[in-house]
């Protein structure tokens, strides 16, 4: 496997080519950590496409000793994210489905009901909070790599973690109990 | 089903992802296309002239700029005369 830093030195000399290896290696979780970020089922590929192509443009600018490639490319991923939710209007919140067996959750149309919920708990979260909540439990971030991005403390980015996931549990719990 | 195998469950379901086809070619076409633009150069003396040609305004435009600069050089003739 080349390694990312002669990519990059390989990118910089103008083979745009090899720019290709590095979205085989990173369109997957860029694009996952938009979508669960802005939550935009229709843009979220075209918002991805301007992540690469603003990394390419500014690969230059790239500091390995500053950060890893991956933290930085998040970086541009968030920021682009966050511009997008300021330009866009917020959508209302889709209703979770009707109920259907409520005393057999283990049926698919019960599972969708838990996950319609844990889906808008999420979607609800402060935006900070569902940034540091997808960073780490979908990209599996370090609290370290999270805090580089989002420009604070670990301390700050476990705790707002610690807040995501207490509310998506108390909300499934709630919505255990009521189907339950 | 527990509380935590959903949550789970629900986690590895978010976590799967369909990239759409042709994403990476997308990219790479709209890297060339920015490239092509940054090679173009600043000043482009044939779509100049394409641009004064084709265009009536252009072609106004380079009309007035040459009755301006006509009138500004007799002014100064006249006030180099005028002048001694």
């Amino acid at each position: 496997m080349t390694h990312e830093t002669d990519i990059i030195r390989q990118v910089l000399e103008g083979d745009i080519e090899s720019f290709r290896l590095l979205l085989a290696r990173y369109e997957k979780p860029v694009i996952r950590m938009i979508r669960n970020i802005t939550y935009d089922r229709e843009s979220y590929e075209d918002i991805a496409q301007d992540v690469f192509l603003t990394a390419y443009k500014k690969l230059a600018s790239f500091d390995r000793a500053r950060s890893s490639f991956s933290t930085w490319l998040f970086t541009i991923a968030r920021n682009k994210s966050l511009n997008e939710l300021k330009r866009k209007k917020p959508r209302p919140i889709s209703e979770p489905p009707e109920k259907s067996n409520p005393h057999n959750p283990s049926d698919d149309m019960a599972k969708k009901e838990f996950y319609g919920r844990l889906d808008k708990t999420l979607q609800a979260l402060p935006s900070r909070q569902r940034r540091a909540f997808v960073l780490a439990e979908f990209e599996k971030l370090s609290y370290a790599e999270i805090a580089r991005i989002e420009g604070t403390r670990p301390g700050t980015i476990k705790s707002r973690i610690n807040r995501a996931k207490m509310k998506l549990r108390t909300a499934l719990e709630e919505f255990a109990g009521d189907v339950l | 089903m527990k509380i935590d195998e959903i949550y789970n469950a629900w986690k590895e379901q978010k976590s799967r992802i369909e990239v759409g086809k042709g994403f990476s070619d997308k990219v790479i076409s709209r890297i060339h296309q920015y490239e092509r633009q940054k090679r173009k150069p600043l000043f482009d003396s044939h779509r100049l002239i394409e641009l004064i040609s084709t265009r009536p305004l252009g072609k106004a435009t380079v009309v007035t700029a040459g009755v301006l600069i006509g009138f500004v050089r007799m002014m100064l003739v006249v006030y180099a005369f005028w002048g001694c």
